[in-house]
């Protein structure tokens, strides 16, 4: 007897420990209505979002070939903009699942009594996001219809549809884990909430406006002059000054529509070689910006990670829709790409980096310097909320007690 | 390592370790910025006693225990529970201890068993063993019957009680409990005496803080005396009952009474603050006041009532932490 006495040992292993806080956490929350509430409305609202984008896009139109064509990018347009909104209602939705947990149990003086168990900090954690994190997930579930609604139309991109929802699974996970940090860290739940709604709001918005703001510090002026392709019919025509077209010795060109007419024809069947250009003679001064230096400020927004994760079809193929999410992207790796599409020509000189039709594609992927930014952030707040959540406490923060 | 290995079969404890078990803390201290909420603790609780904590409102009371349950770190001094230095070894400490708050803090919407059984889950305990110690504390503490109702629903003293089963859900060798009799009606606070009273005699080491200092007569072994976050005295509840204090003795013939006593050369003395207006005598011994009685009886004095007036906890409340505090003690009698 006393030896089981002497070797008697804590014995909690550390994922039974965050099993158990996830499964008080899950049954409290699934025994809320106000939970299936927000899944109801939910629901409600991206279906709406859905039906308006098919509404649109014409998919409701009849079928008599102006209306709806199979394959003709409605559902990739449908699709994208499910995407954007799951994560837009995802961002708003996953803080409030989340800044409440430690610090409810704080005000309820549950906290103390877990924190008196052989629970560790870390464990405590543990359990809380990831039932925070498994119920945003609910969320995305309830979304799926409207995904595969926009499937039904067979043109989704389809590689596009698992990383989809694998990144918006990574990226609620991330703004739960900023959330129960904050949490573990506030003192109070409003505090905890309206916290993690303002970091949020920093990664989606405040990126996005320090982008904006920064556009003026990497402005250039340059002196540039316009494009010519030699080889385009368009190009050849000469004008006078009085907007007629003349030939090559000046004289007016008699029957104008038919020159035009016969150009246009030439320029039907003349495909543009997008690098083979002159510089024109004229210059003039134009600002330029080094987008490229101040793109990594949008990488931790959360759309421009699930936009530049999301793979796209290659622009070679046949055209097909391209929705909202695929719009970012492009804008974004155009951004990073910096100058070369902004002034081809300068100081009268053909700028030698190539400049491709789809500049968008080229850039190398800027989500992961973005998911890394994040899940540093999310590190940092959870790390501060496990010095918190350490007992025996040596400095209790002012006006709190334990019980 | 579940429930069941850490159940104690009631053997004797001293000797199995070389170091004290129980609790003992020496020179503790403790401020909230500019409060000093503890300034010099002293206290020893020892296995198969219940201990008491006795101070007035404010006095440190829950601060103290709060250091003891390894969830408040002492500014200096030392704590051993069992043994283990809490500062240095949290977590081996709590599978050792066991704690109820004075603040009741339940999971609203688990239910009574489900609180029981996770906290038991907590503990390391396996699921099986968890559910069956939940059911046997929830007989134990007579709660059985709202085993399913969510803890929301609970009464106070219902609550009171959950949160008691809660702190022995691991049958802890040291058990802190934070004002457990509060909001428990007679009969509850019968069952919470019978109770602890049951886990001394097993070896467990009890500490209980209260204001009901009649309960704590019955029940407590020995007494610790705080004020203004310092230890005023220890002493046991036997040594208490031995001190001079004061009887009170009712008649139905008053003047007669009055009469008889001062034959007998004692000072006495009406009670204004009370109901039934009581004589009250300062008497040296329990033996004094038998003779008192007896004189008494064969004067022919008609004697309805002769007893302590208050508890002899509540007497040594009043000569160690001060008159100025009589007033919390007997008002929540
Ligand atoms: N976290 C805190 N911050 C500031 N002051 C505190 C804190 N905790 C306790 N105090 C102060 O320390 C003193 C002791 O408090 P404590 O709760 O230990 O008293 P107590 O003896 O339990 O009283 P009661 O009988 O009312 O329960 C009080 O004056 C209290 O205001
Ligand atoms: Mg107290």
């Amino acid at each position: 007897m006393s030896a089981t006495m002497v070797q008697r040992k804590p014995g909690l292993g550390f994922l039974a420990g965050v099993g158990t806080v996830f499964r008080m956490e899950t049954r409290q929350r699934l025994r809320t209505r106000g939970w299936y509430i927000l899944l109801v409305v939910w629901f409600v609202v991206i279906g709406l979002v859905a039906a308006l984008a098919a509404y649109a896009t014409g998919a409701w139109a009849p079928d008599d070939g102006a209306g709806y064509v199979a394959g003709s990018g409605i559902g990739q347009v449908m699709f994208e903009l499910v995407i954007a909104f799951v994560l837009f209602f995802g961002l708003l939705v996953a803080p409030a699942l989340s800044a409440n947990t430690v610090s409810g149990d704080r005000s309820a003086g549950t906290l103390a009594v877990l924190q008196n168990t052989l629970l560790t900090p870390g464990q405590i954690l543990a359990g809380k996001w990831l039932a925070a994190w498994v119920s945003s997930l609910a969320f995305l579930v309830v979304s799926l219809p409207m995904v595969v609604w926009a499937m039904t139309y067979g043109d989704v991109y389809l590689p596009a549809v698992p990383v989809f929802l694998l990144m918006t699974a990574v990226e609620f996970g991330i703004v739960c884990a900023i959330g129960v940090g904050v949490s573990a860290r506030a003192g109070r739940t409003l505090f905890a909430v309206v916290s993690t709604y303002l970091l949020v709001a920093l990664l989606a918005l405040g990126t996005a406006i320090a982008y904006g703001l920064s556009f003026q510090l990497v402005e250039e002026q340059v002196t540039v002059s316009a494009q010519i392709w030699p080889d385009d019919p368009w190009s050849k025509v000469q004008y006078n000054d009085a907007g007629e077209a003349v030939d090559g010795q000046g004289e007016v060109i008699k029957d104008q529509d038919a020159y035009f007419t016969q150009i246009q024809e030439e320029a039907d069947s003349y495909t543009i070689d997008p690098n083979a250009y002159v510089c024109g003679p004229d210059t003039y001064q134009a600002s330029i910006f080094h987008t490229e230096r101040i793109t990594w400020l949008l990488a931790a927004n959360p759309f421009v990670v699930i936009a530049d994760a999301v793979p796209t079809r290659a622009s070679s193929g046949p055209p097909t829709g391209s929705g909202i999410m695929n719009a970012l992207s492009q804008g974004v790796r155009g951004s990073q790409a910096g100058l070369p599409g902004q002034a081809p020509c300068q100081d009268g000189k053909k700028q030698d980096v190539a400049v491709s039709a789809d500049a968008g594609t080229d850039g190398a992927p800027l989500w992961p310097l973005g998911l890394l930014v994040q899940l540093c952030l999310a590190a940092l707040l959870l790390l501060l909320g496990r010095r918190r959540l350490r007992t025996p406490v040596r400095r209790l923060p002012r006006g709190t007690r334990i019980a | 390592m579940g429930i069941q290995t850490t159940r104690y079969d009631g053997g004797g404890p001293a000797f199995a370790h070389p170091e004290p078990l129980g609790v003992v803390a020496t020179g503790l201290v403790r401020s909230f910025g500019t409060v000093h909420a503890v300034e010099a603790i002293d206290f020893t609780a020892r296995p198969g006693e219940v201990t008491a904590l006795i101070g007035p409102n404010g006095s440190g009371k829950t601060t103290l225990l709060l250091m003891l349950a390894s969830l408040l770190a002492p500014d200096a001094g030392s704590i051993r529970i069992c043994g283990i230095d809490p500062v240095a070894d949290p977590r081996g400490v709590r599978a050792q201890l066991g704690w109820m708050p004075d603040t009741l803090g339940v999971w609203e919407e688990l239910t009574v068993h489900e609180i029981l059984a996770m906290m038991g889950r907590l503990y390391g305990a396996s699921k099986a063993s968890a559910a069956a110690r939940a059911d046997e504390l929830l007989g134990i503490v007579k709660l059985a019957e709202f085993a399913s109702r969510p803890a929301r629903v609970l009464s106070r003293g219902q609550q009171q009680r959950l949160s008691l089963a809660r702190a022995l859900v691991h049958d802890p060798q040291v058990l802190l409990l934070d004002e457990p009799a509060s909001g428990l009606d007679p009969g509850a606070r019968i069952d919470l005496r019978n109770l602890l009273r049951d886990l001394a005699d097993r070896g467990r080491t009890v500490v209980v803080s209260s204001h009901v200092l009649v309960e704590l007569d019955e029940m407590a072994d020995r007494a610790v005396f705080i004020a203004a976050g310092r230890s005023v005295s220890e002493l046991t509840v036997d040594d208490a009952g031995a001190r001079q204090r004061r009887y009170s003795i009712q008649s139905t013939d008053p003047a007669a009474l009055a009469a008889e006593l001062s034959a007998a050369g004692v000072q006495a003395s009406v009670a204004d603050g009370q109901r039934r207006k009581p004589t009250v005598v300062r008497l040296e011994s329990e033996t004094a006041a038998a003779e008192l009685l007896r004189r008494l009886v064969l004067a022919g004095v008609p004697v309805t009532a002769f007893g302590p007036s208050a508890g002899a906890l509540e007497e040594s409340y009043v000569s160690s932490v001060g008159p100025a505090a009589t007033d919390q003690a007997g008002g929540t009698r």
